[in-house]
């Protein structure tokens, strides 16, 4: 057993050095495993994924390995799709919390985080080492409008190609921790106000005004751009749901800790929500909520909020959930596929499925095992990290 | 509401083994399953006998007699109760200890609430004891304690043992801002407090010798005094008394080698500072977070101190804080195979947090730590580095029976725990058994 694990081991090893020393150059590879976590078609037993131009060829059980192309062999790994951590603010050379947000301007919808982002941060790389492949790279929640979020993919060594969108959405938060004593609203009522009107105004919004804050809000209220919207305690999610009702916003709720307690108010208006890392909730102790949540029938993607939790407990978190309650299947989706139809990028993320993006994690043990290592993680094809022994 | 009804459940268990204990000497027997006795290798099919709150005995084949109180155990997974090595459970929240001082005469002990309503909750989670210590606020801390979660309100009955080391910290900033020369001068004025110790110690050690001296003459004048009484002898003269000085009366066990000196170390440049103190003044070190442990684990290694790591993730803390900056997952597993003998603790933002001893071992093993060494590092070899391997820490006989009873692996996170015993007793029984 363990030299087989270790003959394994030399094969990726070997033909990872291939695949690192050959570039750019268009290839096709070939991937067999021991278990393959599509999040689309179940899971595959001893199957064959095939890339070819870091793109998805075919995935399934007999599937011939074109001629010339690299093979990895990994019988005793098991194969899902990269993980994608919903909210995060890494990169950004955060070493207190109130970095995260400008609070000068309590409306700063033509913010955008990407600007303050380092993509040779360290962070990247241990994000890299957690196997999440994408992140929504966010403002933080002390701003009524705290600014537009990104998607990223993390192989931003290269040049170009690893921003998905510059403009995911406008982050929002109805949360008290966006009232200052110094700067308007310092009321709950003072910041729906100042939404509202931020709202309305965007929506007799002309182009020929050019104003780029109410130009990115316009959008929103025209239900072209999502809002997300930062609301923890119930009292935060109904005042959420105010304004998405008023407005008909295309809303995705981030945070919702309290959010099992009005599940079906927020699964009638069919909003995703992001959850927040489960061992951060040290107030809300309660860890069966995240779980009574998606029982509901609301859509759920986890978050690590990072470095708010270590960027590695994505996984600990969803792991958590399911030991509290959490079906599996959601969990797993919740890390992957879920994320991406929430952040809109599922045409190219999310599963491991024909024509979709190869960014997979590999892991010695199933995904939903904490002690399972992550042995690889691969972006577009390429491996963008491999565990070393230390 | 559901919080006190676990309360209610815990303190009528609690109730309930109480009298039941009182009946006389209770046996337990424990059968079936799989034994993880954590000092040696695992038994299948074993049984665990109790006797008196203690193991009395351990293995296949252990004769059970007739009337004992039998828990089956078939299908589940038998080991030590978890231990939290950095827990603030029963630790009064707004605790900030004296400010930037040298009090090491300060005990924990004495700044406890029994009454915290999060002990069954880590309970349930397998942890049968914690070890507190005073916060790392203060330069030289007090001292700290094991305790165990036996469902006590007497922080007398669950005491397991105090003074079980002097708690220092060197280099942790309190409003997360770093000057090289502040962490230097922490550690110049816990040097200073040993070094003057010493002085102490030989002040003691001559006024010792001194009122030997002075006894003795002063015998040898009684006596001389008795056989001829109209002889002029000179009286001797009394030397000064002697003041202790509770400070230095502490400081100096530890100089002594009695307590251990427990020194919370963050970065690189005070974790190799705590080991000159240690080199310098020659007590026993134990290391306490070791967040950059990995960076010097070869000096770590050679200097043979203990290391107490945590947190393995900073998911744990509240965070962004400079000491984490460089914050490693796979920190344990690096100096684990150094062979430095190591505990894992949790170091959570609040007490609740400790009921997550398994979730950081787990953590610790996917990150690259040897699975037998993880779970030792939060049982056996977290007790031998506390002293208190004589009483927990692994199923052997004559040990107490803290007892945690898994439906699977306990590094599996999706196990559950389905019963704890702690001294024959059971603390936790899970309901909803499905």
């Amino acid at each position: 057993m363990k030299k087989r694990r270790f003959l394994s081991f030399l094969v990726i090893l070997c033909s990872s050095f291939c695949l690192l020393s050959s570039g750019g150059e268009p290839q096709t590879l070939a991937i067999r495993a021991g278990k393959i976590w599509t999040l689309s078609d179940g899971v595959i037993t001893n199957g064959v994924i095939i890339i070819d131009n870091g793109k998805i060829q075919a995935v399934g059980e007999n599937i011939d390995v074109p001629e010339g192309a690299k093979v990895l062999d990994m019988p005793d790994m098991n194969v899902m799709p990269g993980m994608i951590d919903a909210y995060c603010h890494i990169g950004l050379s955060v070493n207190v919390q109130r970095e995260i947000d400008e609070t000068v301007a309590a409306v700063a919808a033509d913010m955008q985080i990407l600007d303050a982002f380092n993509p040779h941060s360290d962070d990247v790389k241990k994000a890299l080492r957690s196997g999440v492949t994408t992140i929504m790279l966010a403002p933080g929640y002390r701003n009524p409008v705290g600014g537009q979020p990104a998607v990223v993919k993390l192989d931003t060594s290269k040049a170009d190609g690893w921003v998905l969108k510059r403009t995911a959405g406008v982050d929002f938060s109805v949360m008290n921790q966006a009232l200052m004593f110094d700067r308007e609203p310092t009321s709950r009522a003072g910041l729906m106000e100042m939404l509202r009107e931020e709202l309305d105004q965007a929506k007799a919004y002309k182009a020929e005004e050019f104003n780029p804050r109410r130009e990115v809000l316009k959008r929103v209220v025209d239900a072209n751009l999502p809002a997300y919207i930062w609301a923890h305690n119930v009292d935060e999610i109904a005042s959420a749901l105010t304004i998405v009702d008023t407005y008909g916003l295309n809303a995705v709720l981030v945070a919702a800790g309290q959010g099992d307690e009005v599940a079906d108010m927020i699964a009638k208006r069919n909003l995703p929500v992001i959850y927040p890392p489960l061992l951060l909730s040290s107030r809300d102790k309660d860890l069966r909520r995240a779980g009574k949540i998606a029982g509901s029938g609301v859509k759920l993607a986890f978050s690590s909020l990072a470095p708010k939790t270590d960027l590695y407990d994505l996984r600990t978190s969803a792991i958590l959930a399911v030991k509290y309650g959490l079906d599996k299947e959601t969990a797993l989706k919740s890390l992957t596929i879920n994320a991406a139809e929430i952040l809109g990028v599922s045409d190219r993320l999310g599963s491991i499925s024909q024509g979709k993006d190869a960014d997979l994690v590999v892991l010695k043990g199933e995904p939903l095992q904490l002690t399972s290592s992550i042995e690889l993680v691969m972006i577009n094809g390429n491996i963008v990290y491999q565990r070393q022994e230390e | 509401m559901k919080d006190i009804k676990g309360i209610v459940v815990f303190a009528s268990l609690f109730l309930q083994v109480l009298s039941a204990g009182a009946l006389g000497a209770e046996q337990v027997a424990i059968q079936g399953g799989t034994i993880l006795p954590i000092s040696g290798a695992a038994i299948e099919n074993g049984i665990v006998l109790i006797e008196n709150g203690k193991i009395a005995a351990i293995g296949r084949n252990v004769a059970v007699p007739m009337d004992v109180r039998s828990i089956d155990a078939s299908d589940k997974f038998v080991m030590p109760g978890l231990i939290d090595v950095q827990s603030r459970l029963f630790v009064i929240e707004s605790e900030f200890n004296e400010g930037r001082s040298i009090a090491p005469e300060l005990n924990i002990l004495d700044g406890l609430d029994p009454f915290i309503k999060e002990a069954p909750e880590v309970a349930a989670q397998g942890v049968t004891a914690v070890y507190i210590t005073p916060a790392g606020r203060s330069l030289i801390g007090g001292s700290g304690a094991v305790l165990k979660l036996n469902g006590s309100n007497d922080v007398g009955r669950m005491l397991l043992k105090g003074d079980i080391a002097v708690k220092a910290t060197i280099g942790v900033s309190a409003n997360n801002q770093s000057s090289s020369l502040g962490r230097l001068a922490q550690y110049s004025s816990i040097r200073e407090a040993l070094l003057s110790t010493k002085i102490y110690m030989h002040q003691r050690e001559k006024h010792a010798r001194e009122m030997a001296e002075y006894n003795k003459k002063r015998a040898e004048y009684e006596k001389k005094k008795q056989v001829r009484p109209t002889e002029k002898v000179e009286k001797p003269k009394r030397p000064d008394r002697f003041r202790p000085n509770p400070t230095r009366e502490v400081l100096a066990k530890v100089l002594s080698k009695e307590i251990p000196l427990q020194i919370e170390a963050h970065r690189v440049t005070d974790i190799l500072n705590a080991i000159r103190l240690a080199d310098e003044f020659g007590f026993t070190l134990i290391l306490d977070k070791c967040t950059e442990g990995y960076l010097v684990a070869d000096e770590i290694a050679r200097s043979k101190a203990d290391v107490v790591l945590g947190p393995v993730t900073v998911s744990f803390v509240e965070t962004p804080r400079l000491e984490y900056r460089n914050h490693d997952v796979r920190n344990a597993a690096i100096l684990s195979k150094r062979g430095i003998k190591l505990a894992l603790g949790v170091s959570g933002r609040d007490g609740a947090s400790s009921k997550f001893v398994a979730l950081a071992a787990s953590i610790a093993v996917a990150n690259g730590m040897d699975k037998d060494l993880a779970l030792r590092a939060v049982t056996l070899t977290l007790a031998e580095i506390l002293g208190v391997a004589d009483r927990i820490g692994s199923l052997d006989v004559g040990k107490d029976a803290d007892i945690v009873i898994l439906s699977g692996h306990p590094l599996d996170t999706l196990s559950r725990v389905e019963m704890v015993l702690i001294e024959g007793k059971t603390v936790f029984e899970r309901k909803d058994k499905q």
